[in-house]
């Protein structure tokens, strides 16, 4: 049996790290999506470039999609 | 096929003077929004402006802002009135300032800049307060949400060094 807090998770409830400053918090309150935030952190800055030329390419592919 | 990290890569072997800013300086810090664009500030010398020239001569540069989008051949004439080069490539668009509101000149954007290792080599990306500030200058709202990343960002960096 999955425990309430453990669903509320899988629901979209976001766990604050303990170490989360005003500045995470103001990020968070906003409306930033902060589990994607820190997963970007993990990875290293090329990591992050070229992820980012993946997901241009995956808009560009999107976007013919929808030009056709 | 469109690269942002081989324009980087292109800026870097062709010998550009310059820093990188802007969305791409963003997602290096870690920021998670999609840009589609490579901004640098650069000198705007006649002999900075040709070594961009050359970086990028395979690639079909063109001056994007332009109705009729003129290929990017520089004169040097044009050398000595451009502020700002546009550009679409094959490789992506690349904006290339002269300035960087917020900020400065590029000798001001130098001195808030560090040289940062990429597996082809070193170059200079603006550091992150100052990106923040140049963000805050622009305003626009994806700007603003940049920001809000960066922010937390910087906190996050601080902890980790104390």
């Amino acid at each position: 049996m999955i425990d309430k807090e453990t669903l509320a998770q899988m629901n979209g409830k976001y766990v604050m790290p303990p170490d989360a400053g005003p500045a995470w918090r103001a990020a968070y309150e906003a409306g930033v999506d902060m589990s994607l935030l820190e997963d970007s952190l993990k990875r290293s800055s090329w990591e992050r470039l070229l992820a980012n030329d993946r997901a241009l390419g995956l808009v560009r592919a999107l976007e013919k999609t929808k030009a056709n | 096929m469109e690269s942002l990290t081989e324009i980087l890569k292109r800026l870097h072997d062709g010998k550009v003077e310059f820093s990188l800013i802007g969305g791409f300086a963003s997602r290096h810090y870690g920021v998670t929004l999609v840009t589609e664009d490579v901004d640098v500030c650069a000198r705007f010398t006649p002999e900075n402006l040709r070594r961009i020239e050359s970086a990028f001569k395979e690639f079909h540069p063109r001056h994007r802002l332009t109705v009729n989008k003129l290929p990017f051949e520089l004169t040097d004439e044009l050398c000595q009135v451009l502020k700002n080069v546009y550009l679409n490539t094959d490789l992506g668009v690349l904006d290339c300032l002269s300035q960087v509101a917020g900020i400065g000149d590029f000798e001001a954007v130098l001195q808030k800049s560090e040289l940062t290792e990429f597996p082809f080599g070193s170059c200079y990306v603006l550091k992150i307060e100052a990106l923040i500030q140049a963000k805050q200058a622009v305003g626009r709202p994806h700007d603003l949400e940049a920001v809000r990343q960066l922010q937390v960002i910087k906190e996050k960096n601080e902890q980790q060094k104390n």
